[in-house]
C-alpha cells in the first residue's frame, strides 16, 4: 500500500503542477483548486486528506511565477490575477461592514480567504484585510450565541441529522 | 590631578543629589504608572470585540529588573536542587514506573500549553492600553518562556537520568498518530492563541489558569511525590509560584473590561464556551493521568475536581467576579457530572488505543481496583471486569495476538472521536455523561459527543475541521501507521509505547503488531 505522506495523489499533482508555467495558468489552478477542495462548505471530499499538502504545492509555484514575471510594484500592490489589491480588500471591507447576518458575513471571510489567500494577494494587503473581516465576524457570530436551539440552529445550518442519543 | 571639567560637573552634580542606593515600592508604582508607550496604533491581530480601559491596576507591581532578580534565584534553586542533590541520589530511578510514564505525557502536554501561552500573554499586551495592565501581561509571557523551559528541562532530566528514556526525550514524532496530542492542541493551541485576545485571555488565565492549574500544577506534586517523585514538585511548584500572577491578571482582565458594553453582550458566552473547552479534556485526562498513571494514590480525582473546580473556582472566583457581570458557565452543571466517570470512560479507550501513544499504560492491579471500587462504587462491574478478562487474554504478553481494540469490535462497541475537542468515547460502553450526535453536512459525517461542542461546530465549522486518526488512517494497518508515524524507538521495530511498565516484560515490536492485521476503519462510515 502507498505511504502515508507519499502516494498516487500527491505524485500525480506534483507532476501536473510542475507543468505550470505561466502566472495566469497557477492563479487559475490555484483558485479552482481551493474552491473545489479547501471549502468549507466543499462536496468533493476525494483529496481531503491530501488537499492541504498539494494546495501548498501549487502554491509554492504561484510564488515562483508571481516573482518571475512581476515588477517590484506589481509584487507590493497587485493580485496575481492582475487586480489591484488593496482594491479587492476595500470591496470585501465595505461588504462586510453593510454586513449584519453572521452566515452572509461567514461566506464574504471564506470567499476571501478562497480567493486571496497568499500569494494570490500580497501579505501585506491580505493579513490586514483578514484581520478586519474576522473581527467584523466574531462579533456577529457571539452575538445573540445562544438565541436559537439547538434543534433550529441545525436548520439553518442545512445539516442533517444522522443520530442523536 | 588634574581632573576633566566633565568629570568635574558630574563629582559636583552627585553632591548634590546624590544616586539612588533603594527604591521604595511607592515609587516603582509612580514610576509605572508614567509609562508612556504609543498606545494610539497599538493592537492584536484580531481587535477585541472588548475596549480594554486604560485605568487598569495590576497587582503585582513588579519592574522587569526586580522580576529578574526573584525569577532567578528561583531559578538557581531548582535547577541547583535537580543537578546537585536529586542526581546524587539517584532520585530519577526511584520514581514508581507507572509515574514515570505520566510525567512523559505531562510535562510534555504542558510544554505546549506554557509554549502557547507566551503568544497570548503577547496578544493582551497588544490589547491593553494600561500601563500597569501591560505590566502585568509583560511579567506573564516573561514567566511562560520560563515555563516552557522548565517543562522541557524536566523531561530532559527524566530521559538523561531515570528510566526508560523513550518518550520523554523526542514525544512529539508522534503526534499524528496519538489520539490525545489533538485535544490537547484544542486546548492549549487553539483555545489560548487563536482570534479575540479577550476570548484567549478567558480561555487561559480565566479558566486554564484560575481553574486548572490548582487540580494540574499543585495536585501534580502531590501524586508525584507520593510515588517518589522529587523532581517535578522541586519543578512545578516553582512554576506555580508564577501562576498567581497570571490569575491576577485574568481577573484584571474582567476588570477592564467591566464597564464596556460588548462585555454584556459577550463575556458570559465566552466565558461558558471556555470553560467547556478546557474542561472537556483536562477533566478526563487529568483524571487519567493522575489515577491510572500512579501506583500510590493521593485522592480520587472527583474529590479534587470538585473542591478545585466546583468549588473554589464555580463558586468562590466566579463569584467574587459576580459584581462585574461574570455568571458561573452553564456548562458548569455538566462538566460535575463527567468529573465522575469520564477519566476511567477515556483509560478504558486509551488502553485499547496504546500502540499509538508514546507512553506506557499499565493496568490496574488487583490492590488497586480494590481503591477504584471504594471510591467509584460499580467500577468493577464496568471496569474491573473487563479489566480481568484483557489480562486473562494477555493483552500484555507481544505472543498473545490480542489488543483491547479488538474487545470494542468484538463487542460492538465502536468509538467515535468528538469533533471539537478532539477527546474520543464509546457511547455503548461508557458511565460518563457523554451522548453520541452524528450530523452530516456537505456528505462528510461529524460525530459530537455533548450539546455545548455540537454548538460551537454549528456556529464556527470552519474552525473545527482536525481530521482525526479513523478518517486520516482508514484502510490502513496499524503497524504501518505507526512505523510511518514514528512510534518506534531508536532500534527502529520496538514500539516507544507499551502495554506494560514491568521491566521484565518483552517489549512489542511491529512485527507483534503485524501479525495481529488490526485495519483503522471510520466508525462514522457505517451509520
Amino acid at each position: 500500500m502507498a505511504k502515508i505522506h507519499d502516494n498516487p495523489n500527491r505524485t500525480a499533482w506534483v507532476k501536473k503542477i510542475a507543468g505550470l508555467t505561466t502566472l495566469s495558468a497557477g492563479h487559475a489552478l490555484l483558485k479552482e483548486f481551493r474552491t473545489k477542495h479547501l471549502n468549507v462548505f466543499k462536496t468533493d471530499w476525494s483529496l481531503e486528506l491530501d488537499g492541504q499538502w498539494i494546495e501548498c504545492k501549487i502554491e509554492e509555484k504561484v510564488a515562483l511565477l508571481k516573482r518571475a514575471e512581476f515588477n517590484d510594484d506589481k509584487f507590493m500592490n497587485n493580485c496575481t490575477c492582475g487586480a489591484n489589491a488593496q482594491e479587492v480588500a476595500d470591496k470585501a471591507i465595505a461588504e462586510i461592514t453593510a454586513c449584519t447576518d453572521m452566515y452572509k458575513a461567514e461566506r464574504i471571510h471564506i470567499d476571501f480567504r478562497l480567493a486571496c489567500k497568499p500569494p494570490v494577494m500580497p501579505v501585506n494587503v491580505f493579513l490586514d484585510t483578514d484581520r478586519q473581516l474576522g473581527t467584523k465576524l466574531m462579533e456577529l457570530r457571539n452575538t445573540d450565541y445562544y438565541a436559537l436551539p439547538l434543534e433550529e440552529l441545525r436548520k439553518v445550518r442545512g445539516v442533517n441529522v444522522i443520530t442523536l442519543q | 590631578m588634574a581632573i576633566s571639567s566633565a568629570t568635574k560637573a558630574a563629582t559636583d552634580a552627585l553632591e548634590v543629589n546624590r544616586a539612588p542606593v533603594s527604591v521604595g515600592a511607592q515609587e516603582v508604582h509612580k514610576w509605572l504608572q508614567s509609562f508612556t508607550w504609543d498606545f494610539d496604533k497599538n493592537r492584536t491581530k484580531y481587535s477585541t470585540k472588548y475596549h480594554m480601559a486604560n485605568d487598569t491596576k495590576e497587582q503585582f507591581k513588579l519592574i522587569a529588573k526586580e522580576y529578574a532578580r526573584m525569577e532567578s534565584v528561583k531559578d538557581e534553586r531548582q535547577f541547583g536542587s535537580l543537578q546537585d542533590v536529586l542526581t546524587r541520589v539517584d532520585a530519577a530511578n526511584r520514581v514508581h514506573p507507572k509515574w514515570n510514564e505520566s510525567m512523559k505525557v505531562i510535562s510534555n502536554f504542558l510544554e505546549v500549553g506554557e509554549y502557547n501561552a507566551i503568544a497570548a500573554t503577547g496578544m493582551l499586551w497588544d490589547s491593553a492600553t494600561a500601563p500597569e495592565q501591560k505590566n502585568g501581561y509583560l511579567g506573564q509571557v516573561l514567566d511562560e518562556i520560563r515555563h516552557t523551559n522548565q517543562c522541557g528541562y524536566i523531561n530532559y532530566y527524566f530521559a538523561k537520568q531515570g528510566q526508560d528514556a523513550a518518550g520523554h526525550n523526542d514525544a512529539r514524532r508522534t503526534r499524528a498518530i496519538g489520539p490525545l496530542w489533538k485535544g490537547m492542541k484544542r486546548v492549549f493551541s487553539d483555545g489560548f492563541i487563536s482570534g479575540d485576545a479577550v476570548e484567549c485571555s478567558i480561555n487561559l488565565q480565566l479558566v486554564g489558569e484560575a481553574c486548572f492549574t490548582n487540580p494540574l500544577i499543585v495536585a501534580v506534586t502531590e501524586w508525584a511525590s507520593a510515588n517518589g517523585d522529587e523532581m517535578t514538585p522541586t519543578v512545578f511548584l516553582s512554576i506555580e509560584t508564577d501562576e498567581l500572577r497570571h490569575m491576577a491578571n485574568g481577573y484584571q482582565t474582567v476588570v477592564s473590561i467591566a464597564n464596556d458594553e460588548a462585555a454584556s453582550k459577550y463575556l458570559n458566552t465566552d466565558l461558558n464556551n471556555a470553560f467547556w473547552t478546557q474542561q472537556k479534556y483536562f477533566t478526563p485526562v487529568l483524571g487519567m493521568m493522575f489515577e491510572y498513571g500512579s501506583h500510590f494514590k493521593v485522592e480520587p480525582w472527583v474529590k479534587t475536581w470538585n473542591r478545585w473546580v466546583y468549588e473554589d473556582w464555580g463558586g468562590i472566583w466566579i463569584g467574587r467576579l459576580g459584581k462585574y457581570g461574570v455568571e458561573s458557565p452553564a456548562s458548569l452543571r455538566d462538566a460535575k457530572k463527567d468529573a465522575y466517570w469520564a477519566h476511567h470512560d477515556l483509560f478504558m479507550i486509551a488502553y485499547a488505543l496504546w500502540p499509538t501513544g508514546f507512553f506506557r499504560l499499565t493496568l490496574p492491579t488487583a490492590e488497586e481496583a480494590e481503591w477504584y471500587e471504594a471510591n467509584y462504587p460499580g467500577w468493577y462491574d464496568m471496569y474491573g471486569k473487563v479489566y480481568e478478562e484483557w489480562r486473562a487474554r494477555g493483552c500484555e504478553d507481544p505472543n498473545s495476538g490480542f489488543l483491547p481494540l479488538q474487545w470494542f469490535i468484538e463487542n460492538n462497541h465502536p468509538i467515535y472521536i468528538d469533533r471539537v475537542s478532539q477527546v474520543p468515547f464509546c457511547p455503548s460502553y461508557s458511565k460518563g455523561a457523554s451522548t453520541l450526535r452524528v450530523l452530516e453536512l456537505n456528505g462528510k459525517k461529524h460525530s459530537f459527543s455533548d450539546q455545548w461542542g455540537e454548538r460551537m461546530w454549528l456556529s464556527e465549522p470552519e474552525r473545527y475541521e482536525c481530521q482525526n486518526i479513523f478518517e486520516q488512517y482508514e484502510g490502513r494497518e496499524l503497524s504501518e501507521v505507526i512505523a510511518e508515524g514514528h512510534g518506534v524507538r531508536s532500534d527502529g521495530f520496538t514500539l516507544i509505547a507499551q502495554p506494560h511498565t514491568s521491566k521484565d516484560g518483552r517489549l512489542w515490536t511491529l512485527d507483534d503488531i503485524k501479525k495481529i492485521g488490526c485495519v483503522f476503519a471510520d466508525p462514522l462510515k457505517s451509520l
